[in-house]
């Protein structure tokens, strides 16, 4: 850990000549694999790499209870687990504060792009199909939320729904009706800025040396469907212009991915 | 345990999944597979999927858990909650993972040489990411592997696999199918340089023949997971080794 | 001549039948078994995995950690960090400055004290195994020296495993390292190094 603080001058004076020490380009993401079907007991899944970054994604359904004010949709969940083994400062207990800002911001995008139709979700009066995506980071070297929000769709891509048992009120996981219907495939990019450089894809140096994040959910090629800005740095409206247009020809290239 | 059915789980001789009443599942094992852990490997046994990472020997947190004297070993067993093939799991430990995590630790506190490491803590952790039977013993067999991959150094590699009974018969390495509807299981984990048992749990009911026999077949089939355990070790090693060699035989010469 | 094989061993690998006190090793009545990866050869036990424990006498490269009120703590690739104070330096540190030391003293429970400290500066680090040293070194420092000569880099090549490179052609000199880390149990390596070295490789 103390190594990558060490770099952080390193870093900060290659990116202020515009270059990055693994000889990327500024905008240019690591090698991306995304592996569908990686933990076949879940109903859906996957494992998403960016690098040597590796975050697992699994769909699991559950008969549920609709919250009071929504009885005819069903519910949708996104949790992430940071695992002690995935990085040095992981420490064993409940979500931190960065793994809870993950999981809500990939469930943002998702849920805002409408991806899944929460109202084809109802069983019957007061039983829903709740859809649960877990989040488990494997190995950290920076740009999680890009490989998590690839994970949780390719898992949510590669799910298929069992079958509803209306008289032993349960599902019947053996029988599937088919695949989750899904609407759009939602991806983020995530930029980092530092020393007033922006750049996309940051491994786990250049993280740790960076002023702050924005991350940007897209749909499709014209649709923004979640923003999150994290950290203190400021960013102009020029540049958040600027990079809403990289996130929304970049998220073409990583829609192709799942 | 469901004590209710009866479930025909052997038909003519061979298992549900066509196994012999010793055959363990397929399975492989592979050492450094993540980057940031200090150590790692990823077992895959039947369908159950663990991956095992090691952090240390570090500083330990919180300050008043230090050991002047030793290392302090902590291990931690989790399950993810899309590991099962039913419902959602919850999130976090469990008194059940709990408990694993504490047998786990116990193991190796025994062979890992401590001693050597006064004040420092070392982190076990162990994911399963896909389970079906037997997930204890493979946690602690990729534990092992990833312990080693770490370079912490240990008196010998340990593993081990569940014997159980399932209608009247012993078996070796129980699935989930044949552990919920057997009459009991038995995981154990051995060190093979010395032969003693430093994991040893019985859920149901065995006579102490059974238990003797089902020790020495958790031992015997212990063998091979062993053989898998040191290739996956020595991969790495031996084909750089493979490769110098085959350099020098066309005159690289010393 | 490399004329016999080299074996690579694993953990309660059994590697002598007599009990010797090496390290790596480990020694009870049937004999002594390996203790990490290791390698056989010429029967000796050469570990291939391993911590640094630091010992008096020891020249290392640390990074300075924290400061405490009555110097430094600085981390040197080890489980243990070091510490240094401000009694043995006129020298100012800051936190992340990278520095050669030497291990001036170790307490019972493997806590080193450091003196003599330099800062380096405008220069690389690089983390190896410590098991590794020796090979980078190489006997009477041929292989380092071998690797400065090629690259004009300035290399100190630290016992805790941390390497500091600094000029010439210092990515030429990482690589060099790395490739020794990789292969350091096989036969024939300095001419490897050698050939990487001049481009041939």
């Amino acid at each position: 850990m103390i190594l990558d603080e060490v770099k952080e001058a390193y870093v900060r004076d290659l990116l202020a000549k515009g270059s990055r020490a693994d000889g990327r380009q500024l905008l240019q993401y690591r090698d991306i694999k995304v592996t569908k079907g990686a933990y076949p007991n879940a109903e859906g899944s996957a494992l998403a790499e960016i690098g040597d970054t590796k975050v697992a994604a699994g769909v699991k359904f559950d008969v549920a209870i609709p919250f009071a004010d929504r009885q005819a949709e069903g519910v949708f969940m996104v949790n992430s687990e940071f695992p002690i083994l995935a990085h040095p400062s992981f420490e064993p207990g409940p979500p931190n504060e960065k793994s809870v800002e993950l999981a809500r911001v990939v469930d943002r995008g998702i849920r805002s792009a409408g991806v899944i139709d929460l109202k084809s979700l109802f069983l019957e009066e007061a039983k829903v199909l709740g859809v649960f995506v877990d989040l488990y980071v494997l190995d950290h070297s920076g740009n999680l939320i890009d490989c998590a929000a690839l994970a949780a769709m390719a898992a949510l891509a590669d799910a298929t729904v069992p079958k509803y048992d209306s008289e032993t009120k349960r599902l019947v996981r053996e029988e599937r009706t088919g695949k989750l219907p899904i609407a759009h495939k939602v991806v983020t990019c995530s930029f980092e800025k530092i020393g007033g450089k922006l750049i996309a894809d940051a491994n786990g140096e250049e993280e740790v040396a960076s002023d702050g994040r924005y991350t940007i959910a897209t749909a499709d090629s014209k649709t923004i469907c979640a923003v999150q800005k994290s950290g203190a740095v400021g960013f102009t409206r020029q540049e958040i212009v600027n990079m809403m247009d990289i996130a929304l020809e970049k998220g073409e290239e990583l829609r192709k991915l799942i | 345990m469901a004590a209710s059915e009866e479930k025909q789980m052997i038909v003519n001789g061979k298992r549900l999944d066509g196994r012999g009443f010793n055959d363990l599942r397929p399975i492989t094992i592979k050492a450094g597979v993540l980057k940031k852990a200090n150590g790692s490997a990823l077992v895959e046994w039947g369908r159950n999927k663990v991956l095992a990472g090691i952090f240390g020997p570090r500083e330990v947190v919180p300050r008043h858990m230090t050991n002047p004297k030793r290392a302090i070993i902590q291990a931690r067993y989790i399950m993810a909650p899309f590991s099962g093939q039913e419902e959602h799991g919850r999130s976090g430990p469990n008194r059940r993972s709990m408990e694993i995590s504490k047998v786990s630790k116990h193991v190796f506190e025994n062979v890992v040489l401590t001693s050597m490491f006064p004040k420092t803590m070392i982190n076990i952790d162990m994911e399963v990411l896909q389970s079906d039977g037997g997930t204890r013993v493979a946690a602690i067999t990729a534990a092992s592997v990833a312990l080693a991959d770490a370079g912490i150094p240990m008196k010998d590699l340990v593993c081990g696999v569940s014997v159980g009974r399932i209608n009247g018969q012993l078996v070796v390495d129980l699935d989930k199918t044949e552990d919920n509807y057997g009459e009991s299981d038995m995981p154990l984990i051995l060190s093979p340089r010395t032969g003693e048992v430093l994991l040893h749990q019985i859920d149901g009911k065995l006579t102490k023949e059974e238990i003797s026999q089902a020790m020495d077949l958790s031992f015997e089939a212990s063998k091979k997971i062993r053989e898998l355990q040191v290739a996956a070790l020595k991969e790495r090693y031996e084909s750089v080794l493979a490769e110098a060699e085959n350099g020098n035989d066309n005159g690289g010469g010393n | 001549m490399e004329n016999e094989k080299r074996m690579i061993v694993v953990p309660g690998e059994k590697v002598f039948n007599d009990q010797r006190r090496v390290e790596g090793g480990y020694a009870d009545a049937k004999g002594t078994f390996a203790t990490t990866m290791a390698m056989v050869h010429d029967d000796r036990l050469v570990p291939l995995k391993g911590y640094y424990l630091p010992k008096p006498g020891d020249f290392v490269v640390g990074i300075v950690k924290e400061e405490t009120f009555n110097g430094y703590e600085i981390e040197m690739n080890s489980p243990y960090d070091g510490r240094l104070s401000t009694r043995e330096t006129r020298e100012r540190f800051q936190v992340g400055d990278v520095i050669s030391a030497k291990v001036a003293d170790v307490n019972e429970i493997h806590e080193p004290i450091i003196a003599d400290p330099r800062k380096l500066g405008g220069g690389e680090v690089l983390d190896v195994e410590s098991v590794k040293v020796p090979r980078i070194i190489g006997r009477n420092a041929s292989m380092v020296e071998t690797i400065k000569q090629h690259t004009k880099s300035e290399l100190f090549v630290g016992k805790n495993g941390r390497v500091y490179v600094k000029g010439g052609n210092s990515a030429l000199a990482i690589r060099a390292i790395l490739k020794i880390c990789k292969e350091a149990h096989t036969g024939g390596l300095t001419d490897r190094v050698v050939a990487l070295l001049e481009g041939r490789e």
